[in-house]
């Protein structure tokens, strides 16, 4: 166990629960299997529409999907997870209820969402090579967002790598359908694999009975 | 600015103390949470968080219920109101001296 003045050591009460609560929703793994899931499928789905010939059942079940899947996988995730950890991993992770979540959080998140729009169809378009810009842009947004949101190194260390995969890709030629597919391809890879030494590792940690 | 300084003094030493700081401020970002949840964020010992539970429970600064979810036990712990106010007051004592 550690020295628990090392924790609180900004005196923050906020950023000391952020820090605590950051490290105990990502110390099983499974939101990093979540997204790394998310990213495979996404992957999967974007290579169907370059393999499949348009107008087939596959192909239009393929674009369909994939436009539903982001919002499917963000109401969904989070509902999945708790019910997951509270079903199989509750002597483990213990028990917890969240408060909803905030109105600035979620402004933060519209504001944001908008921002994406704009750069996307505002900018990108004027741009000399769109489909380079939009590959890098989404590796380089992705990145950051992954670092920012995680704020472990292990997600940092993620972050890093779509930033560089996205840049490598942007620049080696392929079309935009084909770098999507290998960006997100790798993406979810690294995700999972990382999620699931993660979670082995906790797993394999004896639970502690009694208080 | 030494004001704000002399107005150290003042912070409750309840909550000043690391380890309870940091059950008080994880308890005030959930709706509540059981002691294993406790244990594994603070990464406290048992011992040293129930302890840690207990003074803070005595001084109203939370409430405790102790239930079981199937044939898991639960020691539910929550903020009280009392304890989010001192919370508040410890935040801006610090926050204006540092």
């Amino acid at each position: 166990m550690r020295n628990s003045s090392s924790l609180a050591g900004s005196a923050d009460p906020n950023a000391i629960a952020r820090r605590l609560m950051q490290r105990a929703h990502n110390r099983d793994g499974l939101p990093e299997i979540a997204v790394g899931l998310y990213f495979l499928l996404a992957s999967a789905l974007i290579y169907a529409q370059v393999v499949l010939p348009r107008q087939s059942i596959g192909f239009i079940a393929a674009v369909l999907t994939f436009s539903l899947l982001f919002p499917v996988v963000c109401i969904g995730s989070p509902w999945t997870l708790k019910w997951v950890r509270r079903r199989y991993l509750i002597e483990r992770v213990g028990y917890v209820e969240y408060e909803p979540i905030g109105r600035r959080q979620i402004g933060f998140g519209i504001m944001l969402a908008v921002l994406v729009v704009l750069a996307l169809f505002g900018v990108v378009p004027r741009l000399s090579q769109p489909d380079r810009w939009l590959l890098a842009g989404t590796g380089l947004f992705g990145g950051a967002l992954m670092a920012w949101c995680g704020r472990l190194p292990r997600f940092v260390i993620g972050g890093v790598v779509m930033a560089a995969t996205g840049v490598f890709v942007a620049f080696a030629g392929v079309s935009l359908q084909i770098g999507f597919t290998m960006l997100f391809g790798f993406q979810g890879l690294v995700t999972l694999v990382s999620g699931c030494v993660v979670f082995l590792r906790f797993i394999r940690q004896p639970i502690e009975t009694g208080e | 600015m030494s004001a704000k300084i002399q107005r150290l003094a003042e912070v409750d030493r309840i909550i000043h103390e690391p380890a309870r700081l940091m059950v008080v401020a994880l308890l005030a970002a959930v709706k509540e949470a059981d002691f294993q949840y406790l244990h594994q964020s603070t990464r406290l010992t048992k011992g040293n968080l129930s302890v840690h539970l207990s003074k803070l429970e005595e001084a109203g600064y939370i409430a405790i219920e102790k239930t079981f979810r199937g044939k898991y036990p639960l020691t539910i712990c929550r903020l009280t109101e009392r304890g989010r106010g001192v919370l508040n007051n410890y935040r801006k004592i610090i926050k204006a001296a540092l």
